[in-house]
């Protein structure tokens, strides 16, 4: 029977609103592995009702007016910038023993990199040796709330070969 | 020759639509000469468009590179062949990640400098302190999805800027392409190359002399020869443009202290221009507004 993949790491955080910049997780993998998950995941990813004050918007407003001579005019458009334009985006980021194998940038709130030999999730590359020294960088481009929750998993499948060495 | 190039398109590997197949299929189809893989983040699509190229042998060849999508501003690199690190980034000095990339043999440039960023996408607009422009190669003057005076106009005056304080930059253009959006009607890069030359040494080259046209039509030849300028147009033949009579086009001249409109067939002595070293020429069709500019040809340098 196939080895089933295991949970190798799980790591979860909360982020302050406006923070811009990355965390890093450093996992030294302590088999050589033919299967790897690195699952992350954050929310909210918008403004929740009532989140969103007269303050704010006339904050948004002035900026947008200053800044490019411009902005949402009606109240459709600000709702609209408010609560689906403007978003948390964080990102995902992989290196193998400092080598690049893989980046995630979607507008996604739930993400796989998905790693095998032959395969790998679009903005990944497959990697025909998983093993050595993995590092998981979670970019945060905007953050929009306090308490914004993300949460990091990384799964790896032993080869059944290996096991048996 | 010349080529004409696509220089900033993404795929699947990042937030497009379209498949790195879907890509090489829709670039094929226009007729584009090369195009580039600039997805963000990510160096995943250059083994697959490879593979698909070499398969298919389409007359079209790929430029590899990278749009490094910071927080503070996105930056396109062409020619890339390994993944340049970008995390640390300096936001006071981003010569930094540009000298790191071009010493892996990558060309820089600053995308769509005057994007809108905060607060619908941070990141989109350039806001790093850029004091070094030596290790910059482009600006991306027209971003073509962008507003064209709100964003385009920016960074072409800003392009303009650069040059005439002496910076050597070349100008590019891109669709930025998310989605299947023609290409028609829009900028497109064009450098001199030959049939069956390598796009990729082409392309340095080109960018690394300032040798680019942003044009939608006919280019704008110049030829700065015993003292005078003199114009020629050269037909593209690209998509979705109409050439007019050679007499509706007009050609703009500028340069530090001054500026100048005439036509095609005027000849300019050089010492119109006084001291100033570089003129920026302009082709537009029956008035020189920027909604009607054509072409942007690469600085005659005196």
């Amino acid at each position: 029977m196939e080895n089933e993949m295991q949970t190798i790491y799980h790591v979860e955080g909360k982020l302050c609103r406006d923070f811009v910049g990355q965390i890093a997780y450093t996992v030294c993998l302590e088999h050589t592995y033919e299967e790897l998950d690195i699952e992350f995941s954050f929310g909210p990813q918008h403004f929740q009702p009532g989140e969103v004050t007269g303050e704010m918007q006339e904050r948004l407003l002035t900026y947008c007016k200053e800044e490019y001579g411009g902005g949402p005019s009606t109240e459709e458009e600000l709702e609209d910038a408010l609560y689906h334009q403007m978003k948390t985006e964080i990102h995902t980021l992989a290196m193998l023993n400092d080598t690049f194998i893989g980046g995630i940038h979607r507008q996604l709130s739930e993400r796989h990199m998905h790693f095998t030999r032959d395969e790998a999730t679009q903005g990944c590359i497959p990697q025909p040796a998983l093993e050595g020294v993995l590092k998981v960088i979670i970019l945060a481009f905007t953050v929009l709330s306090d308490n914004t929750e993300y949460s990091l998993t990384v799964r790896a499948r032993q080869g059944k070969e290996r096991e048996n060495v | 020759m010349y080529k004409r190039l696509e220089l900033h398109n993404h795929t699947t590997e990042s937030d497009a639509v379209f498949t790195c197949q879907e890509l090489v299929d829709f670039m094929a189809a226009d007729g584009v000469d090369a195009f580039a893989l600039t997805d963000h983040n990510t160096i995943s699509g250059h083994r697959k468009v490879r593979q698909i190229l070499e398969n298919t042998a389409p007359a079209l060849s790929a430029i590899y590179g990278m749009e490094y999508t910071t927080y503070y501003g996105h930056i396109l690199c062409l020619n890339l062949t390994e993944y340049v690190p970008w995390e640390n980034i300096n936001r006071h000095k981003p010569e930094l990640l540009f000298r790191a990339a071009r010493e892996k043999g990558a060309l820089c440039g600053i995308a769509h400098p005057f994007s809108y960023g905060w607060p619908f996408a941070r990141g989109c607009r350039f806001e790093m302190t850029m004091t070094d422009y030596s290790c910059c190669d482009f600006i991306e003057i027209f971003n073509n999805p962008e507003p064209l005076h709100e964003v385009n106009e920016k960074g072409l005056a800003l392009w303009e800027e650069l040059v005439f304080e002496g910076w050597n930059l070349a100008a590019t253009c891109g669709m930025d392409l998310h989605g299947n959006s023609s290409l028609h009607g829009h900028y497109s890069t064009y450098i001199e190359g030959e049939k069956g030359g390598a796009v990729a040494q082409e392309l340095e080259r080109a960018i690394r002399r300032g040798r680019t046209w942003v044009c939608k039509g006919p280019l704008l030849e110049t030829e700065a020869e015993d003292g005078r300028v003199r114009f020629s147009l050269h037909q593209t033949g690209k998509p979705g443009y109409e050439a007019l009579p050679r007499e509706r086009y007009l050609v703009t001249l500028d340069w530090k202290a001054g500026s100048m409109t005439c036509r095609l067939d005027e000849e300019i002595p050089l010492s119109a221009f006084g001291r100033d070293m570089r003129v920026i020429p302009k082709l537009f069709e029956d008035e020189a507004v920027l909604e009607n500019l054509v072409c942007v040809s690469p600085a005659i340098q005196i």
